[in-house]
Formats: C-alpha cells, structure tokens, sequence
C-alpha cells in the first residue's frame, strides 16, 4: 500500500502542512458573519489542493512538482497551546454524544461472532474514533519544541467598511496583540505579510475598495496586496452549504445557510486561496529551505564542523541541567535545523527532512534535551513510513519517541498520546493490528476515559488481526468498559460489555460469565432496560463456585432489579433452584392403586412378578369376540389412564448450588387440560384436533379458569445452603378428559417466578440417551387419560411392630376399606415373601394367642396332609366379600421373623368392580411395609450315631442368645416327622433362672430315635406314638404347641424350602424346631419365637453302620480241646445304593485307638466322640469296673482266633439291615477286645451318578467288642 | 514463593479442566476473574506460538501489567497456565513438568474422561505442594 494514501499518510498530509495565522478586523469578521461563517471558514473549503501543480525544486535544485497541498488558517488568538482542562472537556463532550447516538440498540442481541468476523472493519469500527483521534492530536498542536505549526505566511485582512484601512492594517500586526508564542522566541516573527482587503459588495461601493487597495500597493508592496470580494448576492438564496459542511459542524443538516456568496465570489475565493499558495507560500518556502540549507551545510556539515560541534556540545555538559531541557529560541541553529526539515517534510522534500532531523536528534541527544529529541525522533518515524524504507527504523524511532516522551513526565504525556497514534496508524497501515494493539495498550495512560476509549480501539485491532484474536478482544472490550463505568459512560461501557458477550457467551470459564453477564445486567439495570437487565443477571445465579459474599452480591442486586421494575417477572430459564429434570417421578394410579408412599418405590417388576396369576390377561382368558367389545381404543391404551378425583404425584428434586439460603414459593404443577372426547371410538384424526384446539384454549395453569378441571398443590419450601430437597406436587384431575402435565412454575424468593417446561427438546434428548431401552421417557408418560372416579381400595396393616427377634411369631391384621359407594367384589391376595409372612384364616382374628397353638389331644394331625400343598397360591376371600361404603373388614395374617436383617413385605389385593360399565374392571391394590428383625437365639445341632444302637443318634443342640439385651425362655424342641422320637439324655437343668439372657449359651444332649424300623418300614408312621416327637425343655410347663397347627407348618414348610441343600431329597434327615416365648415386658402378650433348623442329615461318611452282637460274658471250660463263640454282626445300609460289603477279621491284634480313655460321663462335657465311647461302655450292665487292657502288640500270641466264616461277602440293598454270623476260639480266660476286624465297602452303582465329594469305597475299622471269658468251675 | 499465581489447566476445546489460586497474597474478590480473563486472553497467544517450537514450555508468552503468563503446551494440546508475578523460571519449568506428571497419571485413570473437569482432591493437594515448592 502507498504509505501516502494510507489513513496515517493522509492524516500527516492533512495535519503536518503550513500554518497562516489570520489576522482581521472585526468587520470582516462581521461581513463573512452574514453567510454564518467566520471568515476562516469562508477560507477554509479553499485551503485543501488536490492537484495544485506547482514546481519546487530541492535544495540541491532538483525539480519535481507539489500535488497535494493543504494550507491551515488560524486567528492569531488561536496560535497557542490549548487549554488542557477545555480541551479535556471537549473530548469527553465527543464521547458523551457518541454514547448517546448509540442508545437506540442499546437493547439489542449482541451480534453472533461470526458476523462480527465477517462484517468489514469500517462498519464496524464507531466512526467517532476517528474523530475522538483527531480531537486527541490536536490537544498538542502549537507546542513549541516542533516548527510545522509555526506559522508561514500572516494573512492581515482589513474591510473595505473599515475607516482607513492601511492604519488598521498596521494596527493589526501590532507586535503586542500577537500570540505568546511569537514573543517568547520560540517562534520566528518574521514571517510573509500578505495583506487582503475584504470588500463587501452590499456595503461599500467597489470605487473605494480599488482607491483603497491602491493605497495599499503603495505602502506594502504592490505583490503582496489583494481585494477579495464577497457577498455580491443580493438576496442571499445561494446555496452552496455542501461545501461547508465539512468544515462547520455545529450546523445541524437540513437547516438553510443564508449566504450571500454568488458564485463569482466563490471563484474569486477559490483563485485568492490559490494564488495565496503557489505564488507567494510555496515559493517563500522553497526560497526559506534553500537558505536555511546553506546555513546549516555551512555550520554543521563536514568533518570539521562535526568536530567543532561535538566538543562544543561536549563542553555544555557542565552546565547545570536543566529539568524541562535546554531552551532554544528560533534564531537557535537547532531550532533553524527543525524548522528547515519541517519545511521541507510540509514540501514533501522528505529526504531532506531525514537528513536534518538525523543531525539534529544526536545534537538533542547530547544536550539532553529529551522533549525535543523525542519530537524530531517522532518525525523521523514518520518520514521513513512515508518514504516507506526502513520499517524496522521507522518503528525504532517511534518507540524511542514514545518512550522518551512518557520519560519526561506528564508534561510529555499527552505528546506520546500524539506519538502512540502515530504509531498505531503507522502499524495499522501495515497490517500489524497486533502490535497496534500493544501500542494502543500502552497509550491508556492516566486518563480513564481516554484510556477506555484506546482500550477498545485496541480490541478491535485484536478482532482485526489475522488470526482474529477473539479472547485478546473480548478481555479488552471489558477493560475498557470497566474504565467507561468509572466515568460514568454507561453506555459506552454497555456497548462494550455487549460486543464482548458475543465473544464470551457460552464460554465455560465460568468467573468471565458471571463478571460480564453481572455487570451488563446490573449496568442495564441501571438504565431502566429492566428485560435486558434480567436476562443477563439470570445467568450468574447459579453461580455455586463463586465465594459466599459474591453469591450474596449477585442474588441482592438481582432481586433488587426486580424490585425496580415493580412488576412480578416469570422467566422461562431460572436457574435458582436448580431442577433435576431426570429426578422427576411421577406417581399415579391406574389399576395399581398403592397403600402408602413406600409402596410406590418398590420396583414395578417386583409388583408383576407378584401379581402374574391375579391379574386377568385379556388376550389369553377371552376368546376373539369379547376381546373386540373390550379392548380400548388404542389411544387410550397408549397413554395414561388415571381416575379423575385420584391425585397424580410428582418428585422433583430442587437443588439450591448455592452457599447462601433461599426461599422458594408456590412451587406449583403447570398443567393442561382438555375435556373428554365425546365418542372414545372416535378416529384417531378427530381425536388429535380436538386435543389440540383445547390445548390452545386452556391456558396452562390457569387456575382460575380451570378449577373445576383440576387442582393443584401447592408447597413452599426453604433451601439451605447448597441443600437438595424433595418437593412433592399433586394434581387432582376432577374432570374426564385428558391432563398433561407441562412443567413445574414456582417463585423465588416471592418476587421473580420462574417455570421449566418438562419436554423441552433438550430435555428429551437427554433422557433418550440416557435410556435407550425404554421405549417411553419419562415425559412422554406426562400425558394422563383421565377416566371417571371409580371405587379405591384402601389398606392398613395393624399391629405391625418395627422390630422384631428373629423367630418371633404374631398375628397382624389387614383393614381393607372402600370410601366409594360402589361395592367391589372378588378379592384376591396374595403376599410376598412367604417365608415371613402368611395369610391366616378369618378365625385367627378371634382366638387368643398363643393359646391356639396349644395341642389338644382330641385334634387330629390331618392338616399335616394339608401342609404339604401349600404353594404360591393366591389366596381368595370368601365370594361374598364386598366392600362399599367405608366399611372396613379386617384379615388376619401371620408374620414370622425368619432371618435377620431390613425385611421388605409385599402384599397385593386384586379386586374387582361392582359395576361393569366403568373402563377399568379391576384394580390393584400395592401394600408394601418393612420390618427390622434383630438376632435372637441361634440354634445349631450336631449329630452323631450311637454306636451302640442302629437306629439311634445322639444330639447335641446348641443354642446361644445373640440378642443384645432381651432374654429368651426356650420352651420345646420337637423333631418334624413320624419316624422321629426324640428325648433327653437326662433331664438337666443348667439355667440359673428360666430365661437364656443375652450372649448366654447353653447345650442340651438329646437322643433322636429313628422309629421306622427296617423291618416294617410301611407300617411305622402309624404306629408311632407322635408325643415322642417333643421335648419339652422348660421344667413346670405342660403346654405343648403343637407344630401341626396353621401358621406354624405352613412357615415350616417354607424353611424347609428355603433351607434345602440341594434338590435331593433324602430320608434321612430330620427336621427340628425350637420354640422359645420371651420375657414379656411391653406388655401382656407372650411372645411365641420358633426356630426352624432343618434338614439335618443323620449321616456319618460312610454308608454303612455295623453293630456286633453276642454275649458279653461267657465261661468255658478249657479242658475241652476246641470251643468256639458266635457272635452276629448286623450292618445296615443307610445309604440309597447297593453296597458291597467285605468282612475282614485278622488275626493279628490292631492297636487300634486308644481303649483306656477314662470315663467321665457328664452331659455337658464336649469333646464329643471319646465321650460316646465311654458313654457307651458305662451305660452297658456288664462291663466289670476293673477293665483289663491287653496290651497286644507284646503278646505274639492271640489268645483268641477269628474262625468259621471268618470271612464273608455280600452286598446290601438301599436302606436295610443283614446279619451275619461270626465267630472266635477262645484259648485262655480273660478280656478280649474284639476289634481286630475291619469292613470294606463300595458303592455298586456307577459312580458317575453321585457328586464327587462323597466317596465310592472305604473301610472301616472295628468297634471295640469286650468278650470277657472265664474259666467254668 | 510468588505472591500471586493462578494455575489453571485448559483442555484442547479450551474448557479450563483445573483451576487453583496457588499464590500466598491474601485473596481478593476480584482477583479470580481478572485471572481468568488475563488466562483467557493469552490462549490467543498460545494458539500462535504452540506451534512454532518442539518444546512443550513455552516460557512467559503474555503479560498483563506486572503479571506474567507461562505456559506448557503437552503432546495433546493441553495447556497448563501458570500467572505469576515472579521471575523464576527454572522454578516453573519444574513445576510443569512434575505437574504434567500429575496429570498424565490421572488420565490413565480409566473412570477419568479426558477434557472433564479434575475433581481429585488428591491432584489438588499435590499441585498445591508442587507450587510450594517450586514457585
């Protein structure tokens, strides 16, 4: 780009051109006033030459033409440094006006950044800067360190009316009424007179203006004198204020300039001006230049000049330094040296320029004086962008200009303001918005209002900058308006703010959003734009990561703005309280009716799973016909059903982020509703037009209009810091029809209203993401079928402890009531889980507990028969239960604490409707409770057989009492089954008191007898006596409960589901249940607790079982060469396969273990199978109290030998028993242990068949058998 | 240790993931706002300069007054930002480098989705101890 049209280029052309200070006399002034202009301005439009041609020649006489030239006139008042404060005050005054030019889309959306990036920069930038710029650069003019507005040429004009003009023009350039500045000596007096005599056609004939302008040429010279006519117009009807209107800018468009000026004045004005110019300025410059170079060359060019000037430089070194610098009058070399490359940069001679400014800076340099130095450094800058060489100079020399002008102080401030813009327009015009940017940012000086004004100048050369720098923007665009704020240019600081939002919006850096959305919103809030205001403050409520004062502040001030306006707002976006959209629950009831609240949590499989069997399915239980008449139509299948005068619930969750407490009031449901379609078989088409005029009819909560439609809840609620609370809402639909429900409306902190929409678009994303799988988000569910009220069943379970102990055992009862008059019929119920929980029979309710569980002799045991059916069957109320009019029946039902820990119980009632007609024919109604059941007794047993008997088994029972605090009373033990009798060992009585307190243990040993005999195994169960199925362990109490009985076989039954081991059902296993009662302390009632343990398996590891039988004492008579002793062995088969057995007797004596063991028989002894041993042997009559021990393995000898079949083989089928003879040769009398046998087993059925931890084949060692034989007298 | 510093980490989608004040200057209500602009404005710079150099630190790039920006640029253009009023720069670069650390390790953690905010309190800690020490 040509540097001479660039911006700076034509602003150096405009400002750095020859100064004509004007001097008039006040009829002039008052001649050029009847077209309202001063006689300046009657000039000024003729100043400005485009195309002047005329030829100069350089210095060293070479030739070119001047094109472009420009004059600047000013009165000689004018020629003096501004006054700072007025000038101050005129800039202010031009930002002001611009602020308020601005205010019509003050309001407006910031605009998106991508049409700011695209809309060019002159559009965009505010043209004032260009003005405010000018203005700016001016402040500086006429100082007395620069020679460019030194004036040339002294325009003196008197008028033709004036009385003897060549006095007054004599008075005019009277020495006293000159500017200052021309009598400090700073600037040259002497300067080009030309003297003009305005002659005003109107007034004074034209014979006296040309005797005049004679005299004139007589006195000053003929060259310089002139006679400019003006106001030769008659009428004043010309127009010509085009030409002005550049130049004169309090003249408001469109008002009439009455001007007097015909055109031949204009052209005679344009020919002065001209001829002003080229014949007497220019070559008057020229002529100066020429001089002045000489002069200089004389002085200070060559070596030795160089010298001279050095060392004498040298020597003012000494001189006391002087703060503001050295003084320089004109006739100084150095001020002659400025004033020739200023007159030769004004000719656009501008390497001469250069080169004299070159000179010049080294000899400020020295003499340090900096303002100086800084000035020609600033023009050398700018002659080098001119000349467009050397940018990295140019740029040096600027720099060093601004720097060395902040160095000076404040003095200096304004000029590096001056230099700064320079500067920037230099950068600018090179493309270099960056470091435009960083210049403009360096300007920002004290001032804030000018500061402000270059802070924004320089975000916009960020914006311009390629790349755009958009955050570099925007952190700019707030500085300045911050600075705007601080002077109270609201506007300004808006509009700044606003173009900074189109860059930040949306941003995540979330202290950015809050600072500009706060400050736009409150500055707005200031100027009485309260929507803007508001929109803006919405966005930092939330703000729950700024500090607690802040959060205050926001809040205060916001609430304070809705004040203002007076008004309650309702905004859709309000983000205070934050609401979890996808918490939102929503309860209503169909034909699932709930009990209580916690009923509505549980998980509707749950429920399904429950009521599979109740529920009539209308494809599978109907035939095509019926299915025809009472399938809904589909619209009503698909959405909602809910019964009007039935609330609908919601579960919101409101979240306050928050550190500070806020209240929230009149949360209320937004809904629709639209009254009933008047056919239901009506076409879907119809049915959709209809919803959709009503909805537009029906306001969305409306309440006014719609009571009788719906109601709605309304809460209050109060948030504390950073608190989530629950809000439950209500809508009761009273009218058939269909209710949406649309979103939630609540107030804040009871002045500004806030409402969310539920299926806003965004919304529904989200949850489809969230939940691909269910086909319809919550907020299609929003939409309710409102039906006529139909009957509603209520349940309450009464007597329904919290805690229980584990095995406690008690009646509760179920109150069923219908409110509504129609009667419905055909309850069923049924209950989950059944191990805790049974239904009982009407009766229950009257008899006494737990005296009903008591045995009666004359009861037969034929519900045992019964027990076993019982099943996950629903039970049915007796067909002609109907319940109507608030009536309520109760019904038993048994709960038994069987495990310990948080038990949930389910409980659905199925029933339906009276009458037919309604669209619904059944409901549901949902019970659910929990129950916390705490440790009571733990119960374990151990059993062992008997070695001394097939069929019988020794048990130890365990029982401790885990409880915490309460005491148990364990009452009865009885085995579950007719082949078991059990008994105690002996009756103990180990308990201090009664009660088994807390953490206490105690065993009982018992003895479980299998009655079902091998032998007649069909015919035992009958036989049996079943009283031997009880122990009763408490001493003094004759009650026994008779475990046939309803509750308890049923719950029996179920543990013996529950605890199953696995699917194989064996025989041998026995059941066990242990009632205890409790202290009863709360109150009258005995507490009934039953353990159940079941499936205890009577098995050892091997399959078989063995006793050897014979006589214990036998006496012989030696003599006899040969005797022989037969023994029989029976082995049992307990196992359910075949088993082979071998019998192996060996002669040689096994030591097998250790036969001396003492015996100690105590029934509380552990160490449990030494003891059955000794047991054993104590028990048996005949054992002698002195007992031998042989010690066998010393004897080689045994004194008795297996003999006969002393080796058999046979096998044995599943569950029965055989004998086998065996027998011994005695030698000698004595004690013989007869163990020195042992029996191999194995399994015959493959093996493949059985689980592997049980093994196919073993043996075992002999029981000891003591045979004591005695010689016969 | 510096009087003022803000330690910010800024994801590839310039979403700041991690923001703490590490100087011992006592708070000033403005102050975090002014740091997130100053922060802000200097990704500009970043986005300039990031790829002119192999080296991830890229030394003071922007200052605003007396305040400096540092900046260290990982392999996947996360930046870490550091506004400090001192002149310690062999201090920062260790700073970085033992915080990139930090936050490599908690991108290995499988449950942290990359560019989501840095909630571990345990980071937290560390950066603050770094900062003591380095800075």
């Amino acid at each position: 780009m040509d540097p001479v049209n660039s911006t700076l280029g034509r602003m150096l052309l405009d400002e750095i051109t020859p100064v004509v200070m004007v001097l008039r006399t006040p009829f002039v002034e008052e001649s050029s006033q009847k077209n309202q202009l001063s006689f300046i301005e009657m000039l000024s439009p003729f100043c400005n030459f485009n195309n002047i041609d005329v030829p100069v020649r350089t210095a060293s006489d070479q030739p070119y033409r001047l094109k472009k030239f420009k004059l600047r006139l000013f009165y000689a008042s004018d020629i003096r440094q501004p006054n700072i404060e007025v000038a101050k005050e005129r800039l202010n005054q031009v930002i002001t006006d611009a602020g308020e030019k601005d205010l019509s889309n003050l309001s407006s959306e910031p605009l998106q950044i991508e049409s700011v990036l695209n809309s060019s920069q002159n559009e965009f930038l505010p043209s004032w800067f260009q003005y405010f710029n000018k203005e700016l650069v001016r402040t500086v003019s006429f100082s007395e360190h620069e020679a460019f507005d030194h004036p040339v040429t002294c325009l003196l004009a008197v008028s033709s009316r004036d009385e003897d003009p060549i006095n007054k023009f004599v008075d005019l350039f009277n020495i006293n009424q000159l500017p200052s500045l021309l009598n400090d000596g700073s600037m040259d007096p002497k300067m080009l007179k030309h003297f003009v005599l305005v002659h005003d056609g109107v007034e004074v004939p034209l014979e006296r203006a040309t005797k005049t302008l004679a005299e004139m040429r007589s006195t000053f010279g003929a060259n310089c004198c002139h006679l400019l006519c003006i106001n030769s117009s008659k009428d004043g009807s010309e127009e010509h204020e085009n030409l002005w209107s550049a130049y004169k800018t309090d003249i408001s468009h469109g008002q009439q300039l009455r001007c007097f000026l015909s055109s031949d004045d204009l052209d005679e004005l344009k020919k002065f001006v001209q001829d002003l110019s080229s014949k007497h300025i220019i070559p008057h410059m020229e002529q100066k230049i020429r001089l002045l170079n000489q002069q200089v060359s004389a002085t200070r060019k060559g070596f030795r000049n160089q010298i001279k000037n050095l060392w004498w430089r040298k020597g003012k070194e000494d001189a006391p330094e002087n703060p503001a610098g050295p003084t320089y009058t004109f006739s100084s070399i150095e001020s002659q040296i400025r004033v020739l490359g200023d007159y030769a940069f004004m000719l656009h001679d501008y390497e001469l320029a250069l080169s004299n400014y070159r000179l010049l800076s080294t000899d400020y340099k020295l003499d340090k004086a900096w303002k100086h130095y800084a000035g020609v450094q600033e023009m050398m800058g700018l002659t080098y962008f001119i000349l467009d060489q050397s940018r990295k100079d140019g740029e040096y020399c600027m720099e060093n200009a601004f720097t060395t002008y902040l160095k000076i102080g404040s003095s200096g401030q304004r000029n590096a303001t001056r230099c700064g813009l320079w500067w920037v327009e230099m950068l600018k015009a090179r493309d270099q918005y960056k470091e435009a940017a960083s210049v403009y940012f360096r300007i920002s000086g004290e001032e804030p209002l000018h500061s402000a004004v270059m802070l924004e100048q320089a975000s916009y050369c960020y914006l311009f900058s390629t790349p755009p720098m958009l955050r570099k923007y925007g952190f700019h665009l707030v500085l300045s308006g911050d600075l705007y704020k601080k002077c109270d240019q609201i506007k300004h600081a808006i509009r700044t703010y606003k173009c900074a939002l189109s860059v930040f919006k949306g941003t995540t850096w979330r202290h950015i959003r809050d600072h500009v959305h706060f400050h736009i919103g409150k500055w707005y809030g200031f100027l009485g734009i309260f929507d803007v205001a508001i929109k803006n403050m919405l966005e930092v409520l939330a703000c729950g990561h700024q500090s607690k004062t802040t959060q205050e502040l926001f809040l205060k001030d916001f609430l304070q703005i809705i004040q203002q306006t007076g008004k309650t707002y309702e905004v859709p976006k309000l983000q205070l309280p934050v609401i979890n959209i996808p918490s939102v629950k929503v309860v209503y009831e169909d034909h699932r009716t709930y009990a209580s609240q916690a009923a509505v949590h549980v998980k509707e499989s749950l429920w399904r799973s429950l009521e599979e069997d109740m529920i009539p399915t209308l494809s599978s239980k109907s035939n095509w016909l019926e299915l025809q008449s009472k399938m809904l139509p589909k619209k009503l299948r698909e959405s909602n059903i809910c019964v009007a005068g039935e609330a609908i619930g919601i579960t919101i969750e409101f979240k306050n982020p928050l550190q500070i407490p806020i209240s929230i009031s009149g949360v209320t449901l937004n809904c629709e509703h639209s009254p009933a379609v008047s056919e239901p078989n009506a076409n879907n088409s119809i049915g959709e037009q209809n919803g959709e005029t009503s909805n537009k009819s029906a306001t969305s909560g409306n309440c006014a209009s719609d009571t009788s439609s719906f109601t709605l809840s309304e809460a209050d609620v109060a948030l504390g810091e950073g608190e989530t609370v629950l809000v439950q809402l209500t809508v009761t639909p009273r009218a058939e029809g269909t209710l949406k429900i649309v979103g939630i409306r609540w107030k804040l902190s009871g002045s500004l209203g806030g409402f969310c929409t539920f299926d806003s678009d965004l919304v529904r994303k989200k949850v489809m993401k969230g939940n691909r799988k269910s086909k319809r988000s919550t907020f299609d569910n929003l939409k309710f079928l409102v039906i006529k009220s139909l009957p509603k069943l209520e349940g309450f379970i009464h007597h329904l402890p919290e805690t229980v102990y584990v095995g406690d055992l008690r009646c509760i009862a179920l109150e069923l009531k219908n409110p509504s008059k129609i009667p419905i019929k055909k309850l069923k119920m049924k209950v989950s889980p059944p191990r805790f929980l049974q239904i009982g029979h009407k009766e229950d309710l009257e008899v006494q507990f737990p005296a009903c569980l008591e045995r009666k002799s004359s009861k037969q045991r034929s519900l045992r028969s019964k027990t076993d059916k019982v099943s996950d069957d629903i039970f049915s109320f007796p067909e002609d239960t109907s319940i109507a009019d608030g009536t309520p029946i109760s019904w038993p039902l048994w709960l038994r604490a069987a495990a310990p820990g948080k038990i949930s119980l389910y409980l659905s009632v199925y029933y339906e409707m009276g009458d037919i007609s309604s669209v619904m024919t059944y409901r549901i109604l949902r019970v659910h409770f929990n129950i916390e059941v705490l440790p009571s007794l733990d119960v374990s047993f151990q059993i062992s057989p008997r070695p001394s008997r097939l069929q019988e088994f020794l048990v130890q029972m365990d029982v401790v009492n885990r409880s915490s605090s309460k005491g148990f009373q364990v009452h009865q033990l009885s085995s579950v089954g007719d082949e078991w009798e059990i008994s105690l060992l002996e009756p103990t009585k180990v308990l201090p008191s009664d009660f088994l307190l807390a953490g206490q243990a105690i065993s009982w040993f018992l003895k479980l007898k299998n009655c079902r005999s091998v032998t007649d195994q069909d015919s035992a169960s009958s036989l049996c006596p079943s009283v031997k199925a009880d122990v009763n362990l408490l001493c003094g109490s004759e009650m026994v409960f008779d475990l046939y009985s309803s509750p308890l076989s049923e719950f029996h039954h179920y543990e013996r589901v529950h605890q199953r081991i696995s699917d194989q059902e064996h025989e041998d296993t026995v059941d066990f249940i242990l009632v205890s009662r409790s202290q009863c302390e709360e109150n009258d009632r005995a507490n009934i607790f039953s353990h159940h343990i079941c499936h205890r398996s009577v098995r050892t590891s091997s399959p078989i079982r063995w006793i050897i039988d014979g006589p214990r004492t036998v006496k012989r008579d030696f003599k006899e060469p040969f005797y022989a002793i037969t023994l029989k062995m029976i082995v049992h088969n307990s196992s359910d396969d075949v088993v082979s057995i071998r019998c192996n007797p060996s002669d040689s004596a096994v030591n097998i273990s250790s036969s001396g063991t003492t015996s100690a028989a105590s029934g509380n002894e552990v160490g449990w199978h030494d003891l059955s041993l000794s047991n054993d042997i104590k028990i048996t009559p005949d054992t002698p109290g002195t007992r031998v021990v042989k010690p066998m393995s010393s004897d080689p000898v045994p004194s008795f030998i297996w003999s006969a079949s002393s080796s058999t083989h046979f096998t044995l089928d599943p569950l029965s028993s055989r004998e086998t003879p065996m027998e011994i040769c005695v030698f000698s009398p004595g004690t013989f242990d007869l163990s020195n046998y042992s029996l191999h087993w194995s399994l015959s059925s493959p093996s493949d068949q059985r689980d592997e931890s049980r093994a196919s084949s073993g043996t075992c060692q002999g029981h000891p058998f003591y045979i004591t034989v005695l010689q016969q007298d | 240790m510096a009087s003022t510093a803000c330690f910010m980490i800024v994801s590839r989608n310039d979403i700041p993931i991690y923001e703490a004040e590490v100087g011992t200057a006592p708070k000033k209500e403005d102050a975090a706002h002014q740091h997130q602009f100053i922060l802000h404005a200097a990704l500009d710079i970043v986005q300039d300069l990031a790829w002119t150099t192999s080296a991830m630190f890229l030394k003071s790039i922007d200052r605003f007054n007396d305040l400096v920006v540092s900046v260290y640029v990982t392999a996947g253009h996360t930046r870490l930002m550091l506004l400090h009023d001192s002149r310690n720069d062999d201090g920062i670069k260790s700073f970085f480098q033992e915080v990139h650390e930090l936050y490599i390790k908690i991108l290995l953690n499988p449950l942290y989705l990359p560019g989501s905010r840095i909630t571990s309190s345990h980071f937290d800690t560390k950066v603050r101890a770094l900062a003591r020490k380095y800075l």
